[in-house]
């Protein structure tokens, strides 16, 4: 794997997976494969992702490690599969600031080379913000009335 | 750039001079460099004069060190999600 940094809160990584870039874009998008190791950890007693994939489109993923919820959401800005896909990214309970997640995945001899920006946003620069916050207090709701 | 202005702060010329640059290049650095919040200007009379600012720089490789870390061990987790399907 090769990592390359540029200025400031940009983080650019790459990786090749053994698989092909449908079925290495759908592990972003499927819900049951996603829950296996999107903002999860192994040590995570129960996780849910909903995620509602398309553009404008919503996508909510639960944690709870040591008792404890965490929150990550977003919002879906580009759904091309298999090649491009783009969401907002943030975790309310610790930053009101988002980030965006570009995932660009193109076929690389018997698998798939796939490379992922992720980019800060200036609270500034993110009108979303406000609805993060009420989408996770829906989730919020969502959890409480379960 | 920013290790020479880690010294002191420096006019844009003193910081285009090591490095053989324009005028006009060195400020398009350091206009990314301020956008990137690494980097403040303050303006004395004709002279722009740069200064670092740390903390910020201390954020930011903090938060790419998060989230190098983050995504590093996320793909692991993925690639043997991936080969568990395929078995």
């Amino acid at each position: 794997m090769t990592t390359d940094t540029v200025l400031a809160r940009r983080l650019v990584m790459r990786r090749a997976f053994a698989v092909s870039p449908e079925r290495l874009f759908d592990a972003w998008t499927d819900p049951a494969v996603a829950a296996r190791w999107l903002f999860t950890t192994p040590d995570s007693q129960a996780h849910a992702a909903e995620l509602d994939v398309r553009v404008g489109g919503r996508w909510t993923i639960t944690d709870r490690r040591d008792g404890v919820d965490y929150v990550a959401l977003g919002e879906y800005l580009e759904v091309d599969r298999p090649r491009r896909l783009v969401f907002t990214f943030g975790m309310p309970q610790f930053s009101p600031a988002f980030n965006t997640v570009t995932v660009e995945i193109a076929p690389a001899g018997d698998g798939s080379m796939m490379t992922l920006t992720q980019e800060h946003l200036p609270p500034e620069h993110h009108p979303a913000t406000r609805d993060g916050w009420d989408a996770m207090f829906e989730a919020l709701e969502g959890n409480l009335a379960a | 750039m920013l290790r020479t202005l880690a010294a002191e702060p420096l006019s844009v010329g003193e910081l285009a001079a090591p490095y053989r640059m324009s005028l006009a290049a060195a400020s398009k650095h350091i206009k990314a460099l301020e956008r990137a919040g690494l980097v403040r200007r303050t303006v004395k009379g004709r002279t722009h004069l740069c200064a670092l600012d740390a903390a910020e720089l201390a954020s930011a490789h903090a938060w790419l060190a998060f989230y190098q870390r983050f995504w590093s061990d996320s793909f692991d987790v993925l690639a043997a999600v991936l080969q568990e399907n395929d078995a």
